[in-house]
C-alpha cells in the first residue's frame, strides 16, 4: 500500500515535472552480444571487462546527464559463444525483446559485419571497438560507428618506419588469414607496398583458425624475403611465431604482426620467444590522453589492471570509449531519441582515454598505428610518424637470440 | 629441396595426428562408441601437463602422469556412466559424449579461463639441420612418442592376455563372455586406454601448438577422419593414416594454397568411403 502511494507520488511528480523529464526512464540500457565463450572468448573478455569498468565509473560519477537529471547506465551483455549467427539473433532479441536503448559492438570484423545490419534495420545506433574492416563501413550504413582504425592501413606506419631505417627493405612475404579483417589488411597492404616500391615475393592466404603453418614457413625460408608481414588473429600469430622458431625461419630484417603483439597474454604465452616481434597498436596508456571520467589513459590502465589483474591493450581502450562515445552523444543530444543520438555520434569531437574521437563520413575513426616491438618482455613503442623508441633492427636470427 | 622440407614437416605432424586418432579409433573399434569428447580429453591432458610444467616439471616427465590420470578418468566415466548405455543405439552414446564434450569444454573455460597456454620447454623451439632440411626437435619428439605409443598399443593388443580379451570383446561378445571375459571391465579399461592416449596427445599438442578450452572443436573431427582412413583394427595403420593426412595437408598447402588443407583432408575421407565402402562399413 505504502509502496503504491510512493509510486503514485513519483508518477505525479514526473508528470508535472515537464515533458522533458517525463520521457526519461530510470535507467538507460546498453546492449551487446559478446564472445564470452567459444574460440574468441579470450578477446571477447577484453571488451566485457572494459564495458563493465567504464560503465561502473560513469555511474559512480552520477551516470548520463540529460535534461538536468542523472540517469545510471545498465549493461545487458549476452554470450554469443563465438557464433556469428547466434550473435545476429541476440542483437535482434536485445532490440525487440529486451528493448535496450543503444547498442555496443561485439568483437572482430567478421561478427560486426552481420550484426551491424541489425542496428541499421532497427535504426538504433551501435558503437563498436572490435571491428576494423572497412567492409563494415562501406555499405552506406548510418547507425554503425567504429573506433578501430581501418584495417587497410595497419601496416602503413610500419612501412614508413622501414623507409627511414638502414638497411632498406626490398622484398616482402605477405601472409594473411581469410577472415574479413585480414582480407582487408591484405588488400590495403598490397597497395601500400606498391606505393613504397617493395616487391612481394610470396603471398599466402590461409584459412582462419589454422594451427599448422609449417608449409608456409618452409616457403618463406625458401624465398628469403627481407620482411614478413603477417595479418592474422592472435592464436594464429602465436603458432606462427613458435613454428618460425622451430623451423629456424629468419627474414633478413623483421617479422611484423597485425594482432597479438600488444596483448598481455601474448607475451605470457610465448615467454622469451615474444622478444623482437614487431606489431602495432592504435593505443598506448599515455597520460597525454585526457579523459572525462578517468582523468587520463594511464589512470584508466591502472584502474583496469587493479580490477582485472592484467594490462589493458587497445581492445579494452576502444571498448571503453565505445561506451563513452554513446554517453557523450546522448548528453549532447539531450534526448534518448535514436536519430538525434545518431547525429550527435556522427558529430563526435572529443578527447578520450583512447584517442581524439572524430568519425569520417563512413563512421570510422582514422588514427595512426603506433609501431611497437617486444623488447625484454615489454611492449616498447618505436615509431609513430617519427621514432619514439630504439628498435632492435635488423632482428637477429633465432639462433643468435638469448 | 622445398618439397623435401614440406614432406618432413608433413610426416612429423602426421605422427602426432595419428596419436590423436589412436585413442578414438581404439574406443570406436572395441566399444562401437564414437567418442565426441575425444578432443576435450586431449585438451584436459594438455592443461594437466601445462600446469605441471608451470610448477617446474618437464612435459616428457609429466606425459606418463597425464596418461595415468586420463586413464583413471576414462575408466570411471565408462564404468559408472557409459556402460549403462554402451549397447543401446549409437545415437545414445553420441549424445552422451557430445554432452560430455560441452561440459568439459565449458568447465575448462570456467576453471582455466580462455587464455592461450603453451608448454614451452627449451627444446620446443629447437631444431637441427640435415643438409638443407630443418628438423624441428619438438615435432620430432612428438612423432617419436606417437610411433612408440602406437607400437606399444599394437603389442598390448596382439601379445597380452588383456589385449586378446579386448579384441575378443570387439569380435564376438558372447564368445568372449563364455571364455570368462567380463565385458564391463574390458570396456572400462579400453575407454581408459583411449583417454590415456588422448592425454599423451594433449601433452605433445601443447608443445607444438597452444592449448585453449576449445581445441577439441577441431581435434575431434580430425581424429575422426584419421580413424576412418587408418581403419579401426590396427594402431600402426592409424599412425600411417595420420601421416597420410599430415603429408596431404602439407603438400596441399604448398601447391594449392593453405586455405585448401581442410578441403583435402575431408575430401580424402569422402574418397575413401566411396572407394572402399566395404572396408569402412566393416570397421564402423
Amino acid at each position: 500500500m505504502t509502496k503504491n502511494l510512493v509510486i503514485a507520488a513519483a508518477l505525479s511528480l514526473a508528470l508535472t515535472g515537464g515533458a522533458m523529464a517525463a520521457d526519461l526512464p530510470s535507467t538507460i540500457t546498453f546492449g551487446s552480444s559478446m564472445q564470452l565463450t567459444g574460440q574468441d572468448a579470450n578477446l571477447g573478455r577484453y571488451y566485457r571487462d572494459a564495458y563493465q569498468l567504464v560503465i561502473e565509473q560513469i555511474n559512480k560519477a552520477g551516470g548520463v546527464k540529460i535534461g538536468g537529471k542523472s540517469i545510471p547506465i545498465t549493461l545487458k551483455l549476452v554470450d554469443n559463444q563465438s557464433d556469428n549467427n547466434l550473435a545476429v539473433r541476440q542483437y535482434v532479441g536485445l532490440v525487440t525483446q529486451d528493448k535496450v536503448d543503444f547498442l555496443l559492438g561485439p568483437y572482430a570484423s567478421g561478427t560486426t559485419i552481420p550484426v551491424s545490419s541489425v542496428s541499421e534495420k532497427y535504426q538504433i545506433p551501435m558503437v563498436e571497438g572490435g571491428g576494423a574492416s572497412p567492409q563494415i563501413f562501406a555499405r552506406g550504413y548510418k547507425y554503425i560507428f567504429g573506433l578501430l582504425p581501418p584495417a587497410d592501413d595497419y601496416f602503413a606506419s610500419t612501412l614508413t618506419m622501414l623507409g627511414q631505417l638502414q638497411p632498406k627493405a626490398h622484398t616482402v612475404a605477405l601472409v594473411t588469414a581469410d577472415d574479413a579483417f585480414d582480407v582487408s589488411v591484405a588488400k590495403g597492404t598490397k597497395k601500400l607496398l606498391a606505393a613504397a616500391g617493395m616487391e612481394i615475393v610470396l603471398t599466402q592466404t590461409y584459412a582462419a583458425k589454422t594451427t599448422d603453418f609449417s608449409s608456409i614457413m618452409a616457403q618463406i625460408k625458401a624465398k628469403t624475403p627481407d620482411i614478413v608481414l603477417w595479418g592474422g588473429l592472435e592464436p594464429e600469430v602465436l603458432n606462427a611465431i613458435r613454428q618460425a622458431k622451430s623451423l629456424d625461419v629468419n627474414p633478413k630484417l623483421l617479422m611484423s604482426f597485425t594482432v597479438g603483439v600488444p596483448a598481455a597474454d601474448f607475451r605470457k604465452a610465448l615467454g622469451n620467444d615474444a622478444n623482437d616481434a614487431f606489431g602495432m597498436t592504435a593505443w598506448l596508456p599515455s597520460p597525454a590522453l585526457k579523459d572525462t571520467w578517468f582523468g587520463d589513459a594511464e589512470k584508466f590502465a591502472a584502474a583496469y589492471k587493479a580490477k582485472y589483474g592484467y594490462d589493458p591493450d587497445y581492445h579494452g581502450a576502444a571498448g571503453a570509449v565505445a561506451v563513452e562515445t554513446l554517453v557523450k552523444a546522448i548528453e549532447k543530444a539531450g534526448s534518448l531519441e535514436k536519430s538525434k543520438v545518431r547525429d550527435a555520434i556522427a558529430a563526435s569531437d572529443f578527447d578520450s582515454l583512447y584517442a581524439h574521437v572524430k568519425f569520417n563520413a563512413g563512421g570510422q575513426v582514422v588514427i595512426p598505428q603506433i609501431v611497437i616491438q617486444i623488447q625484454n618482455g615489454q611492449v616498447t613503442p618505436i615509431f609513430t610518424d617519427k621514432f619514439i623508441g630504439k628498435p632492435v633492427f635488423p632482428v637477429p636470427a633465432w639462433s643468435k637470440r638469448g | 629441396m622445398l618439397l623435401v622440407q614440406i614432406l618432413v614437416n608433413g610426416v612429423l605432424l602426421g605422427g602426432l595426428y595419428g596419436l590423436m586418432a589412436l585413442g578414438m579409433a581404439l574406443v570406436w573399434g572395441v566399444l562401437n562408441i564414437v567418442n565426441l569428447a575425444h578432443g576435450a580429453f586431449i585438451m584436459l591432458g594438455g592443461y594437466l601437463v601445462f600446469f605441471l610444467f608451470t610448477a617446474g616439471l618437464d612435459p616428457l616427465v609429466s606425459l606418463p602422469i597425464a596418461m595415468a590420470v586420463l586413464f583413471l578418468f576414462g575408466y570411471v566415466i565408462q564404468r559408472s556412466l557409459l556402460n549403462l548405455i554402451v549397447r543401446s543405439a549409437l545415437l545414445n552414446t553420441l549424445l552422451f559424449t557430445f554432452g560430455l564434450d560441452v561440459v568439459l569444454t565449458y568447465l575448462a573455460q570456467l576453471l582455466f579461463s580462455a587464455d592461450f597456454r603453451t608448454i614451452n620447454p627449451s627444446y620446443a623451439g629447437a631444431n637441427f639441420s640435415v643438409g638443407a632440411v630443418t628438423v624441428p626437435v619438438g615435432r620430432l619428439i612428438a612423432f617419436a612418442i606417437a610411433v612408440a605409443l602406437a607400437l606399444l598399443l599394437y603389442l598390448l593388443l596382439e601379445r597380452t592376455r588383456l589385449g586378446r580379451a579386448i579384441r575378443a570383446t570387439a569380435q564376438n561378445l558372447d564368445a568372449a563372455r563364455l571364455y570368462g571375459v567380463n565385458p564391463a571391465q574390458i570396456y572400462a579399461i579400453t575407454f581408459g586406454i583411449g583417454a590415456a592416449l588422448a592425454g599423451a596427445a594433449g601433452t605433445l599438442y601443447g608443445i607444438v601448438a597452444q592449448i585453449t578450452p576449445y581445441i577439441g572443436v577441431t581435434l575431434t573431427p580430425k581424429s575422426f577422419v584419421i580413424a576412418i582412413i587408418g581403419g579401426l583394427d590396427n594402431p600402426l595403420r592409424i599412425v600411417a593414416g595420420g601421416i597420410v593426412i599430415g603429408v596431404a595437408e602439407a603438400v596441399t598447402s604448398l601447391y594449392l594454397g593453405p586455405t585448401y588443407t581442410d578441403v583435402v583432408s575431408f575430401g580424402l575421407l569422402v574418397l575413401i568411403l566411396v572407394l572402399r565402402p566395404a572396408q569402412s562399413l566393416k570397421i564402423a
